[in-house]
């Protein structure tokens, strides 16, 4: 098998570990509560198109590291997958279907158990500086909501006058 | 090897089925409510189960040299199948986000206030590379997978990004349920209000919006209608605002603002 090659059938079983972790959540969120989104067989066609959105993502940002501009060649894997999921979704509702029913918490629980382990080394440097980020946070969180918020008062008035 | 990644995939499963288990608790602390959601559970629990003090016998093979680099490596990829949830979340409302158009977008560049407002102060009290990643923006997964793709977890950027992420995930939503009714008395409009609850947080938006319907319950549709429209449109066109705006705004302004360090 060619290095290449061997990355894609990494990253293929990652992505399927990543599908198999929501479908354990959710799951669970079903023994503890049995009025959250249920498992159907559109559940599991539902992953598999998360799947496969996703490594159609990975490939298009590995196609775009091709491309001579700068914006396209940085552009986060994250940001093809929106927009090959968001065309994809736009050309046909059976894929919004399928996705909407793999429930939204159970996709996040899973990538923040992840996320914790993945910080486990780093855990005594978060200390060093945490408080300082937690000062800042504090300005950040409410920056964002503050500015957005003038803009749409400001926006709203001009529509209205 | 194999063993070793057998250690790492039965402790999430178990972390994620404690999470699930303990559920969304509800703290009200006088008129104010605090919702947490299974995800503070288990990135809490991950990290707690990870202090040097308590890694011995089980927990040191979990948390071995290899798993926590696989978990970091490889953190993106698990994130991705949530990057194409989103696609889904647009799609069916793409036209009536059109409809209510340049009102929703003009405000989405008010997420530019992370860098304007934040990055000062960050400077200010003597952080320097880790603003930069906790201040691109509120510092959920999207900030989270671009600095860690750009600069890699590792680094001070990885350092801001993720010290952001955790506060944000233990308190941006306590944050957002006590902001919002402020502005409120501050004369703010409801709408305006409700449309910037979508700062790209589920949670947080969640909040804010539910406070806000427990200020003004007659507006009650309204609300949910714009903070759930903004919602979308963040979870999708914020990227683009952070990779084009915020990111070279950030550049800039930390450039100037750092000026005066010695070399």
């Amino acid at each position: 098998m060619s290095p290449t090659m061997r990355r894609y059938v990494r990253y293929a079983l990652v992505l399927l570990l990543s599908v198999s972790l929501i479908l354990f959540t959710q799951e669970i969120k079903l023994l503890k509560n049995p009025d959250s989104t249920p498992i159907t067989s559109m559940t599991f066609v539902g992953l598999g198109i998360l799947w496969l959105f996703s490594f159609i993502g990975v490939i298009i940002a590995d196609l775009m590291k091709l491309v001579p501009i700068k914006v396209i060649r940085d552009f986060p894997i994250l940001g093809w997958v929106s927009i090959a999921s968001l065309t994809m979704c736009l050309v046909s509702d059976f894929f919004v279907e399928a996705i909407q029913s793999v429930d939204f918490l159970a996709i996040t629980t899973p990538i923040l158990t992840v996320a914790g382990i993945s910080v486990a080394n780093r855990l005594v440097d978060l200390r060093k500086t945490s408080w300082k980020v937690a000062i800042v946070a504090v300005f950040v969180f409410a920056g964002t909501y503050l500015c957005s918020a003038l803009l749409a008062q400001l926006g709203l008035f001009l529509a209205e006058n | 090897m194999v063993k070793n990644f057998v250690y790492f995939l039965v402790f999430v499963l178990a972390v994620i089925a404690a999470a699930e288990l303990i559920g969304i608790q509800t703290i009200s602390i006088g008129s104010m409510t605090i919702s947490m959601l299974p995800l503070v559970f288990a990135i809490a629990i991950a990290m707690i189960l990870a202090l040097p003090f308590l890694r011995k016998g089980i927990l040191k093979k979990i948390y071995s040299k290899k798993n926590v680099d696989f978990a970091s490596k490889y953190l993106i990829f698990i994130m991705l199948p949530l990057m194409a949830r989103y696609g889904s979340d647009v799609a069916p409302q793409i036209r009536e986000i059109l409809q209510v158009g340049w009102v929703f977008i003009i405000q989405e560049i008010g997420n530019l206030g992370t860098v304007l407002i934040g990055l000062p102060i960050a400077i200010l009290i003597g952080l320097r590379r880790e603003a930069i990643g906790a201040t691109l923006g509120i510092g959920r997964e999207g900030e989270l997978a671009y600095i860690s793709e750009k600069y890699t977890l590792e680094s001070p950027e990885g350092r801001g990004v993720i010290s952001l992420y955790v506060i944000g995930t233990l308190f941006g939503t306590m944050f957002f349920s006590i902001f919002a009714p402020i502005l409120l008395d501050f004369g703010f409009r409801v709408e305006a209000l409700a449309m910037a609850s979508g700062v790209g947080s589920g949670s947080m938006m969640s909040a804010s919006s539910a406070t806000l319907v427990a200020r003004v319950p007659e507006m009650e549709s309204t609300i949910l209608a714009y903070a759930s429209a903004s919602q979308l449109l963040t979870s999708f066109i914020g990227t683009f605002t952070m990779v084009f705006l915020a990111a070279p705004l950030q550049q800039f302004m930390y450039k100037f603002l750092v000026r005066g360090d010695k070399k």
